[in-house]
């Protein structure tokens, strides 16, 4: 009897389609009997995640409606993304079974994944179809990842210490007033294509002239800012460590909910967004895939999107989901095409074929 | 009768004892001078997979990253050693992680002498006691809680600054900053450092020091021409450790460091890690071997190798 055989779970795209539509309408009508025909269940599935608020709105979000659906256990795997890629890659190049079913991961890393090969293909999957444009990964065949929702590098601050009002420009971190009280993430992501803006060059020098952003960084570096993760910016607000930074606006947010005083704005050279993803790599047992698609499944219902990006605070890819009440109208929430003016996003290629050397130049400027 | 007794019965152990000298009795009477060597099996082993692992680094690092695949380029190149030692990011990092391997290794040996010291030739048994608990209180609390536990201490609303603040002065920067670095290092390695070298001073006699006080020399003379000659042993392993460690440490640059301060190991995770550059991330990882082991040669060859190896002072 050959493997295949055995297994009996080798699921093609007509099999996986009639299962994923008993999923969808059935778990309205039936939730336990909805799976009664799919491959066998495993104890628990487990999702890379970050952690702080975005792990909790994950939970509460996606994992939890998912285990209420299928019986299935989430397990969140707080890996951080750039650990967890390696052994991905690892594992699947030596045949072995991945560490984790399904990864949330930055588009620009899951990109780079997919361009290894070791992302399954999701184009079968039934939620796609009516999401924003923004769910599709640019410039890759199929869906070897999903993006699940937009975020907004912004500029936090806390209003205490600008007492005439929100800064205006990017220019502020280079402000002496703020030496020793500024920060940024630990590669420089989320503002190297801003600082090109905010050094003098133009959106047209990203990525061939990144000079502007570089000398920019090199001033930047004599106000001694703090370099750090998701988690540190929250922590450094929380602590009085900083005054302003460039992070997302669920840090910022999340901050502001355990009753900081913390704002944020966009200031006039703009801010990056950029989209984070789910995506789930080969190498799985195929009745552990199938449930792993499940979940990225559930993750693009209209239910889980709204709690999930609701809790985040960010724009979801379900269509027609209204923002929670404290970010109506936020900068940080665009919903209109009009609200991405000011905003600066960078093609995923780009980003795939640069960032690494961003990073490069930017650990360069700062260790140096 | 004896029929009615049940048969006597070795115990357990006994019967173990017995299959073990039966086995042992295979290996041929001829080999026995080589018994002793037996037990070397398991570190051979163990520096055996530590030496394959290093040669696939070794590999690694001979291959370019390609950018359109995120894989090692096939051909052998030397690119990942030109850029990390060419690049004048890397050099700093090495010089700063040279520079606190040094000073931490100078001044927790300084601090550590006396230490250990008093905790050997203290007459009182709760004095000892004392100590030893304050000694291995520290390995009971991991070196990144110790880490954070500096950041409660030294943080803008820690406590030395809001002492600070009670007294009507100005909030001082004291994490996210080299001398941060260095002082949790310190404290991290002290506890290393004394137990390194109170076995050394455990061996030095208290006859040899009152002799050398009878012959006149004050307690400054003896600690300098006697203590301090004996203990050699212990301050070269321990100035081994210390430094090795040190050199090779994440957590304390990565938590106190505030993101500017990297050590090598730092750069070598955002090697393998942020750049997703394994070629470069092993000719870093390289580069520090080879440091490490330039040091420990060097300070083997002028000091001996210390209570690591002890052969010389049994005899």
């Amino acid at each position: 009897m050959t493997r295949k055989q055995n297994s009996g779970q080798k699921l093609n795209r007509r099999q996986f389609l009639t299962g994923s539509a008993a999923l969808v309408g059935g778990a309205l009508i039936a939730p336990g009997l909805v799976f009664a025909s799919a491959p066998k269940k495993p104890k628990e599935i487990i999702v890379r995640a970050w952690g702080g608020a975005w792990g909790e709105a994950l939970k509460a979000g996606v994992a939890d409606g998912f285990t209420a659906a299928t019986g299935i256990k989430v397990r969140l795997d707080f890996t951080e993304d750039n650990e967890i890629k390696p052994k991905i890659w690892a594992a699947v190049d030596q045949g072995r079974v991945p560490p984790i079913h399904v990864n949330w991961d930055t588009t620009t890393n899951a990109t780079i994944s997919a361009l290894r090969g070791v992302t399954v293909d999701l184009s079968d999957l039934p939620n796609l179809k009516g999401l924003l444009p923004l769910a599709k990964p640019i410039g890759l065949k199929g869906y070897p990842l999903v993006n699940t929702y937009a975020y907004v590098y912004v500029c936090a601050y806390r209003p205490e210490a600008f007492p005439d009002g929100p800064p205006k420009s990017w220019s502020v971190l280079i402000d002496p007033k703020f030496k020793g009280r500024i920060a940024l993430y630990d590669d420089g992501i989320g503002f190297t294509p801003v600082a090109v803006l905010v050094g003098g060059g133009t959106r047209k020098d990203i990525p061939d002239n990144m000079e502007p952003a570089w000398q920019f960084y090199r001033k930047l570096k004599k106000n001694k800012p703090l370099l750090g993760e998701d988690a540190d910016f929250t922590n450094w607000f929380q602590n009085g460590e900083i005054d302003v930074a460039c992070t997302i606006s669920v840090n910022a947010r999340a901050a502001r909910q355990k009753g900081i005083k913390v704002a944020w704005t966009v200031p006039k050279e703009g801010c990056k967004v950029d989209t984070d993803g789910l995506w789930v790599p080969k190498g799985l047992p195929p009745n552990e895939e199938y449930w792993a698609k499940q979940f990225v499944n559930h993750a693009l219902t209209k239910e889980a999107q709204q709690k999930w990006c609701s809790m985040l605070g960010l724009p979801p890819v379900y269509p027609g989901i209204k923002p929670p009440p404290d970010l109506v109208g936020d900068v940080a929430y665009p919903t209109k095409p009009g609200d991405f003016k000011n905003l600066l996003r960078i093609p995923s290629k780009v980003l795939v074929e640069n960032q690494p050397k961003w990073f490069a130049k930017f650990n360069e400027i700062f260790q140096g | 009768m004896s029929s009615d007794k049940p048969a006597f019965k070795y115990p357990l152990s006994w019967r173990i004892l017995d299959h073990a000298e039966n086995v042992a009795a295979l290996w041929p009477r001829r080999w026995s001078p080589l018994t002793g060597y037996l037990l070397l099996v398991p570190a051979l082993l163990l520096v055996f997979v530590l030496v394959i692992g290093l040669v696939y680094i070794f590999d690694y690092s001979l291959h370019e990253l390609d950018l359109a695949t995120y894989r090692l380029k096939d051909a052998f190149s030397l690119v990942n050693y030109h850029v990390a030692l060419k690049s004048t990011t890397y050099r700093t990092v090495v010089l700063r992680s040279l520079g606190a391997s040094f000073i931490v290794t100078a001044i927790t040996t300084v601090l550590a002498f006396p230490y250990a010291y008093v905790m050997v030739r203290a007459r009182s048994s709760g004095t000892r006691k004392f100590l030893l608990i304050s000694l291995f209180l520290p390995f009971f609390i991991g070196q990144v809680v110790r880490a954070y536990g500096w950041l409660i201490i030294l943080g803008k609303e820690g406590l030395l600054n809001t002492l600070l603040a009670s007294l009507g002065l100005p909030p001082a920067k004291l994490i996210y900053n080299y001398p941060a670095v260095v002082l949790g290092l310190i404290q991290y390695m002290l506890p290393f450092a004394v137990l390194l070298i109170a076995p050394a001073i455990t061996a030095i006699g208290e006859e040899i020091e009152l002799a050398s006080e009878s012959l006149g020399a004050d307690w400054v003379q003896t600690f300098r021409h006697v203590v301090i000659p004996l203990a050699k042993p212990g301050l070269v392993g321990s100035a081994v450790v210390i430094f090795t460690l040190t050199l090779t440490d994440f957590a304390m640059p990565e938590i106190l460091g505030g993101g500017t301060t990297d050590f090598i190991a730092n750069s070598i995770y955002d090697g393998f890690f942020q750049l997703s550059n394994p070629g470069l991330g092993s000719a870093l990882s390289m580069i520090l071997v080879t440091l490490g082991s330039v040091f420990v040669t060097v300070l083997f060859s002028l000091a001996g190798t210390g209570t690591l190896v002890s052969r010389e002072n049994v005899r």
